[in-house]
């Protein structure tokens, strides 16, 4: 995306800086509120992603603090800071991370890494050094290095280059890790889908392998780890290159720009999914695509030949690409890390198998959580963790892809409330994971994946099958009701139906007595009876957990 | 049927039967089981020596379990109040015995759970237990509105024997233009005649029976004129039993041609309805004959008649329903009323209606003409 911006809008690297420090609001700074949650977003995924590519199983410490009025007005001077175990950073890179746009490890390799542009963090530093004129203060050691490096990095954002300031080595209690701290102007959420508990339990949520240590402004909430329940870290697997069938011709020109200097074939062959010698062959056969294009070098094609080579491959029909790129969670560390989200009655968890949607291999997890504090209204809607590449969505819901799957499932069907064409009601968090080399979002703050008709599909399966597993456990529940309705019919109306009987008949005492001991010994029975169906109803359930518990392997029945 | 009048006293003890059944069932923890006679057509019996439709052997059975308790709870709280009622002589209406019941709750809140959530759940108990016990509403004092039967005649007096004993009679030929209003517990009246009675013609119509009441029927003729009021009341039911019974007299129908008169009116008046099973043998009057307006009539009279209109939603649904009478009404369904149910098929097929008031076509210049074709009718048998 980045690379289409440069591109079609032409920004030069020297101005880039320019452009995006006067376009904050487009990656996530678009209110005081939203400002805070992207610059702890963009230093948590930044630190994840290091620790994953490193194998390191992460450990990750948020402190966020108040320190007073913000130079802005209705904002609020707030200190984030976070802290990881991961593999440090070089000094020498230092600089370029944290004040240099479009510079990431992670550009533009088809992997499911959170972070894919290069423009995350530099983003918070310029809104740091706007608001509150400090830049990004750094800590990072690397393994086998003696000494810490500490440093403020600003932008310089004519230039787009980071300055470091205040450079200093010092002692630092572990071998490795990275400590990125800002101060910055906006508003503390906690509580709400756009709230900052929201982020973290999602974060944690996703990331069965994560210890999260947070400390947050709020003397009701004490300072609080998160334990892992996993110790396999995610195997993110190797690249996959875009699939053709996937790009607009803007975006198709601007990959080319990645490659330079090469012969047309090779950028073909070595830039794309499925794409081959007999691809080519098909192009100059039955496209009409002209063979000496394939000889050129591709920095030395004008936009005609771009053009021809472009409809020409959309019109061949090609393999879709290989699913083996994408992550998943997995049933069983799900399971484990949904029980972190606090005290839970029941859940369920689906991994689908990774599977092609609009020629991009994806992944759908999802993640049903029946809560136990039943202080939730009834007809509040479920509360819903989005994530993209495991990163929480927490704006601009409305045009979501997981948020139009969510409302056209049935949930009746599974014995939840659902209004009309809305969320599903009730005291449950439904979190639904996409993961995909090539997640296309609506935006350039990443909030809103599009709703491509095969993506939406492809998370109502996901739903569905989750719901299928989550209703057993509510049958069971309104079995549950109906005995104790039972129950309660025959305290309410077994003596006042006595009581009739023997006004109308002048029976004596005795005989009331006994009336009402068979009474209740005959709808005793009948409770009793409910009762041993729902024993056998939970009978089927634990056997069935038991048999879910075993089978993170064994695939799903397609719904 | 003074039979029925003197069961009446029995409900007291009927019920006392049935809550001793229950009581003992309890007391051994047997399960009690409460039958009701079931009044559906599936249910119905018709016997032409009879005359009217009766229920079959079919019964609903109630046991007693946790899904039934609340609705026995209510059965013989209702029936307590009702007891109270045939003890005092008080009467009801169903929509006061709800009020009633509204009440008694309010001031005992041990019986909150059996608080009607509205009118219609009590109803519905209040006819089960009819059901149970088989007794007419009317004999549980829980009456209807009385609406239509207003009677006309000159020479017809009516006895009534009222609670207290003492009795009042009516005499209808002094009663200048106003009609007689039977009650739907006709039991309680003595019928005589001041001079033989030579038929008894009920009109659909009211405003027909009134109109021709004010031309002069009951002057000229020796006769009873009742309008029935569209699809007859109890009262109605009753009374025309009553007439049929104590006076022997030939009793008229006179209405429109079309499939709602003829299923939902006529034959209910002639053999009662499959929903008041237990009670059609004193709420219907066998004897009573379909005058017309008849098929026949239409030609020989030139009368203006008209196809169903699509927007004649109750006589479209009464057409479509004909098909169904004549394969499962055990009453059309019998030889005996193989006249009428001809005029069903006649219907059926050509789909066309004619009304009473088509009679006043005939002659637009004379008043009486409608009289002059129903005794000319009646005179030369032209009935079924
Ligand atoms: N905590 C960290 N530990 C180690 N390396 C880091 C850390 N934070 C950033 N990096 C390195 O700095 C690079 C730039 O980070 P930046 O957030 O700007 O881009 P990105 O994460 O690749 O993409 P995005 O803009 O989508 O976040 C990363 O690609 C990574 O190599
Ligand atoms: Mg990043």
């Amino acid at each position: 995306m980045a690379a289409h911006m440069a591109s079609t809008q032409k920004i030069t690297t020297s101005s880039t800086a320019e452009y995006f420090s006067k376009n904050l609001q487009q990656v996530g700074f678009s209110s005081h509120t939203k400002a805070v949650l992207t610059t702890l977003k963009e230093a948590v995924d930044n630190a994840l992603d290091a620790c994953e590519e490193n194998d390191i199983l992460p450990e990750i410490r948020i402190e966020i603090e108040k320190l007073g009025a913000g130079s802005m007005k209705n904002a609020e001077q707030i200190r984030i800071c976070v802290v990881d175990n991961g593999p440090g950073i070089d000094p020498d890179d230092v600089p370029k991370v944290f004040g240099e746009y479009l510079a990431s490890s992670k550009f533009g390799r088809g992997r499911c890494t959170r972070g894919q542009q290069g423009i995350g963090i530099s983003a918070a530093t310029t809104w740091a050094q706007l608001t509150g004129g400090k830049g990004a203060l750094i800590i990072t050691k690397q393994k086998g290095m003696r000494k810490a490096l500490k440093a403020r990095v600003e932008v310089d954002i004519k230039n787009n280059k980071g300055t470091m300031k205040d450079k200093d080595m010092i002692d630092w209690d572990r071998p490795n890790g990275t400590s990125v701290e800002f101060i910055i102007d906006g508003r503390i959420q906690l509580n709400g889908e756009a709230g900052l508990m929201n982020y973290l339990l999602g974060t944690s949520l996703v990331n069965p392998h994560l210890t999260l240590h947070y400390k947050l402004p709020d003397p009701e909430i004490p300072e609080t780890t998160i334990e892992r329940v996993s110790k396999d870290f995610p195997k993110i697997p190797e690249a996959v290159e875009p699939h053709p069938h996937t790009m607009k011709l803007g975006e198709f020109i601007a990959h080319s720009h990645l490659f330079g200097k090469v012969k047309t074939s090779n950028w073909l062959g070595k830039g794309f999914s499925r794409v081959g010698p007999s691809v080519i062959q098909e192009l100059i056969k039955t496209a009409g695509v002209k063979k000496a294009i394939f000889e050129k070098n591709v920095d030395q094609l004008d936009e005609a030949e771009f053009k021809s080579l472009y409809t020409g491959l959309q019109n061949l029909p090609l393999m879709a690409p290989s699913t083996s790129s994408v992550l998943s969670i997995g049933e069983e560390s799900l399971s484990k890390s949904i029980q972190r989200l606090g005290a839970v009655d029941y859940f369920s968890v689906v991994t689908r198998k990774p599977t092609i949607c609009d020629f991009k291999p994806v992944e759908v997890e999802v993640a049903i959580a029946r809560l136990q504090v039943k202080t939730v209204e009834q007809d509040t809607p479920v509360q819903v963790l989005r994530f993209a590449n495991r990163v929480p969505l927490q704006f601009d819901k409305s045009a979501c892809a997981i948020y139009n799957s969510l409302t056209t499932v049935n949930w009746k069907a599974y014995g939840l409330v659902q209004p009309k064409e809305s969320l599903p009601q009730g005291p449950y968090i439904v979190a639904v994971s996409v993961v995909s080399p090539f997640i296309k979002f609506k935006n350039a703050s990443k909030e809103t994946i599009d709703s491509s008709d095969e993506l939406v599909e492809e998370i109502r399966r996901a739903l569905m099958q989750a719901g299928q597993k989550l209703s057993k456990h509510i049958r069971r529940e309104d079995k549950a009701n109906e005995l104790e309705e039972k129950i309660r019919h025959i305290e309410q109306f077994g003596p006042i139906l006595v009581e009739g009987i023997c006004r109308i008949t002048k029976a004596n005492d005795t005989r009331k007595e006994k009336a009402r001991l068979g009474l209740m010994k005959l709808l005793g029975r009948d409770a009793q009876e409910a009762e041993k169906d729902l024993e056998s109803a939970s009978e089927k359930l634990e056997a069935h957990l038991v048999k879910t518990k075993k089978s993170e392997t064994v695939e799903e029945v397609e719904a | 049927m003074a039979s029925k009048s003197s069961v009446a006293a029995d409900i007291p003890k009927l019920s006392k039967e049935l809550c001793l059944r229950l009581l003992g069932d309890l007391e051994k923890a047997k399960r009690p089981v409460i039958y009701a006679t079931k009044c559906s057509l599936d249910n119905a019996m018709y016997n032409p020596k009879v005359g009217y439709l009766t229920p079959g052997d079919k019964k609903v059975a109630t046991e007693l379990n946790v899904s039934s308790v609340k609705k026995m709870s209510r059965t013989i709280f209702m029936l307590e109040i009702i007891l109270g009622n045939l003890e005092t002589g008080a009467v009801n209406t169903k929509r006061e015995l709800y009020y009633i019941s509204k009440g008694y709750i309010k001031h005992d809140p041990k019986l909150k759970p059996l608080d009607f959530a509205d009118q219609n759940e009590s109803d519905d108990i209040i006819d089960f237990i009819c059901e149970m016990l088989e007794v007419y509403r009317e004999e549980i004092n829980c009456y209807a509105n009385d609406r239509g039967g207003q009677t006309y005649s000159q020479q017809l007096i009516v006895t009534e024997t009222m609670v207290d004993g003492t009795k009042a009679t009516i005499d209808l030929s002094k009663l200048g233009t106003s009609p007689f209003q039977p009650k739907n517990r006709p039991q309680n009246l003595k019928l005589s005649a001041r001079k033989k009675i030579d038929f008894c013609l009920i009109v659909e119509s009211e405003g027909t029976a009134n109109t021709l009441v004010a031309n002069g029927f009951t002057k000229r003729n020796n006769c009873i004129l009742m309008g029935a009021q569209g699809v007859p009341s109890n009262a109605v039911r009753g009374w025309s039993k009553l007439i049929q019974d104590q006076l022997e007299c030939p009793i008229y129908f006179f209405g429109d041609l079309d499939a709602y008169t003829m299923q939902n009116i006529f034959r209910t008046l002639k053999a009662g309805s499959a929903a008041s099973l237990i009670r059609n043998e004193d709420y219907s009057a066998p004897e009573v004959r379909f005058l017309g307006v008849l098929p026949d009539d239409i030609k020989k009279y030139d009368l203006l008649d008209y196809p169903v209109k699509e927007n004649d939603a109750q006589e479209a649904r009464a057409l479509k329903k004909a098909g169904d009478v004549l394969k499962n009404d055990p009453f059309f369904m019998d030889k005996k009323n193989k006249g009428l149910a001809d005029i069903l098929k006649w219907l059926q097929v050509n789909k066309r209606r004619c009304e009473q008031q088509s009679y006043f076509t005939v002659n637009p210049k004379d008043p009486t003409m409608p009289e002059k074709i129903i005794i000319d009718k009646i005179k030369r048998g032209h009935y079924v």
